[in-house]
């Protein structure tokens, strides 16, 4: 028995740093090389090895069990491990070829405002697989943050001034060089020409083309007037003397979703990064969007299966570190200087 | 090279000056004057982490510049928790750990305020970042510690104080469970804002490894105890090296650009 156990803490500490070692290799190589890495099949027996050591040491070592806080925190590795395992994509294989558990392990949806979709394409592939409920995007919008949009302004000469979009403030660029004040901020910068006049307005209804006009006071005590384009950054006329970028900073992306059963709404959150929804054995995330018009959302949907197994291994692990370290291992040792300096 | 010529700046240089005469004086032995300079230097950087709170309006831990400046705030009540509660010396190597954690703060890392971008929205951001922050100041303590155990002396002559040897243990023992709980809370918010607790992207395979690193030392140190002192520090000091590595070269460099690279 004795040597069974030495046996098992050999084998765990190589474990530990032959994972050590892959961890480094596989932060070299990049997060997509390093996923298909960890999830190769010489990997997937390497993370089998490990809980069946783990499992091993917990059933040699009485220690182990008779210690509580060594107990869960070596079973919430194993949980971590065996929900991990249950939830990657070899998992998902193996619940439908054994239990018959077809669900989608990783997929996106692309959703325009006011359709309905079900179909989700799979990761690493273009085929569709479609979900048991449907979700219609009520809306999609991007939310940006008021203060601090910044416009950034280049002189010909390479000088550069970073100004907040403060309307009609006038800011000062330096002496000898101008003051500029931000006099109208656009959502759909529109031309109309009226006569011999060329006139900007924001247009109405749907269109994107967020823009600033800017007026600059040049030293001479001329005023001229220039345009800065989100989408367009940099756009210049020959005459004028000022590169202008408008860049807004987005605070927050947000679809309001629906789902819907048998012609019914049974579900309905707007889901933002950090707030995904969950359903039917689902999580929803807000992934990306159609960048230029926010015509329609993507989501990522992920499949929850072995999640609560994760989620109770976290807990036990983190119960049972602080349990074991700051509990016993630090109030012992703080007990016992204590005790020998109250004898000393 | 970035000398910041601002409120923020200077608070930070006044914080570092007041840390660096705490650590001359008190190798000159005038040890009471230390400890008002080490309290002066403390109560400096949480002006400036406080100022930097209020300019920013968020928690300042989104990025390299607010991490350092925070850990320049921490170091003083680790020190005094290490030397009261758990018997740990090494509170003259505390002062200089403040001064060369507030270094990058003030001479290295922009100040320029920042929105946060929605993935740091999340009411994870704070204590993740957080407990990362304390685990570090211990784990760099525990390594001071080690180091005095491979130079083979003690930090002070009190012998009411534990060895390096065990200080070590102390400090890891004190900084591990806040690593986890980081690496925990890191994993879960993963799942909350990007749809996997781990993607294996570089800046989480690079905070895996000194986690497994102190894992390993637990480990050999159950195998062996106090046999081989010294590889127990070596362990210590090689979990440190990660750490560092995963703090600054895996968020600086090109290298491991990934989903973690808001924090520059």
């Amino acid at each position: 028995m004795n040597r069974l156990r030495r046996a098992l803490m050999w084998a765990g500490l190589i474990a530990i740093i032959l994972l050590i070692f892959l961890s480094i290799y596989g932060a070299f190589v990049g997060a997509e090389r390093a996923k298909s890495f960890f999830n190769s099949l010489p990997l997937s027996v390497y993370w089998l090895v490990l809980t069946v050591v783990l499992i091993g040491g917990v059933a040699a070592f009485r220690r182990l069990v008779r210690v509580p806080s060594l107990l869960l925190i070596h079973l919430g590795c194993i949980l971590i491990l065996v929900g991990s395992m249950w939830g990657s994509e070899a998992g998902h294989k193996l619940q439908e070829r054994f239990w018959g558990i077809d669900k989608i392990p990783e997929g996106e949806m692309v959703i325009f405002e006011g359709a309905l979709e079900n179909r989700v394409i799979l990761e690493n592939s273009k085929l569709t697989k479609e979900l048991p409920f449907t979700l219609r995007l009520k809306d999609f919008r991007i939310e940006y943050y008021e203060y601090l949009h910044i416009q950034d302004i280049q002189s010909r000469a390479g000088q550069r001034w970073k100004v907040p979009v403060k309307i009609n403030t006038e800011f000062s660029l330096g002496p000898g060089v101008g003051t500029v004040t931000i006099v109208r901020a656009f959502e759909n910068f529109k031309i109309k020409i009226e006569g011999d006049k060329r006139i900007a307005y924001d247009a109405p209804g749907p269109g994107y083309n967020p823009a600033l006009e800017v007026e600059i006071k040049h030293p001479d005590g001329t005023v001229t007037r220039q345009y800065a384009f989100e989408r367009f950054r940099g756009h210049i006329h020959a005459e004028e003397k000022f590169v202008l970028r408008y860049q807004r900073v987005i605070s927050d992306y947000i679809s309001e979703l629906e789902v819907i059963k048998n012609n019914k709404v049974v579900a309905k959150k707007d889901i933002e990064v950090n707030h995904p929804l969950h359903f039917g054995g689902y999580h929803f995330y807000q992934h990306s969007y159609d960048a230029p018009l926010g015509r329609f959302t993507i989501l990522m949907v992920v499949s929850d299966s072995g999640l609560n197994i994760v989620y109770a291994g976290f807990l036990l692990l983190c119960i049972g570190v602080f349990w074991q370290l700051w509990l016993r291992r630090l109030s012992l040792t703080g007990a016992k200087v204590k005790e020998r300096i109250d004898g000393n | 090279m970035e000398i910041k010529y601002t409120i923020q700046g200077l608070l930070i240089y006044a914080a570092i000056a007041a840390y660096v005469s705490a650590f001359v004086v008190t190798l000159l032995r005038c040890r009471k004057v230390g400890e008002v300079l080490y309290l002066l230097g403390f109560v400096t950087a949480c002006f400036a982490f406080g100022y930097r709170w209020h300019h920013v309006r968020h928690v300042p831990l989104q990025n390299l510049f607010e991490v350092f400046l925070c850990m320049g705030m921490v170091v003083y009540p680790l020190s005094h928790f290490c030397g009261r509660i758990l018997r740990v010396g090494g509170r003259c190597a505390d002062m200089l750990i403040g001064a060369i954690v507030l270094f990058p703060a003030g001479f290295v890392f922009s100040a320029q305020p920042r929105h946060l971008p929605p993935a740091l929205q999340s009411w994870v951001f704070a204590p993740h970042v957080a407990v990362y922050v304390l685990s570090y100041i211990f784990m760099a303590k525990a390594t001071f510690q080690a180091g005095c155990q491979l130079a083979a002396r003690g930090d002070n002559s009190d012998e009411k104080l534990p060895g390096p040897e065990e200080g070590t243990y102390r400090m890891i023992c004190a900084g591990f469970p806040l690593l986890t709980l980081g690496l925990i809370l890191g994993s879960y918010w993963g799942k909350l804002a990007w749809g996997d607790c781990w993607g294996w992207d570089p800046k989480e395979l690079w905070s895996l490894a000194p986690w497994l690193v102190y894992v390993g030392y637990f480990h050999f140190r159950y195998m062996f105890g106090n046999k081989h002192p010294r590889i127990n520090s070596m362990w210590a000091i090689a979990g440190m090296a990660v750490i560092v590595i995963t703090l600054l070269w895996a968020n600086l460099s090109e290298l491991f650009s990934g989903l973690h690279s808001y924090a520059m």
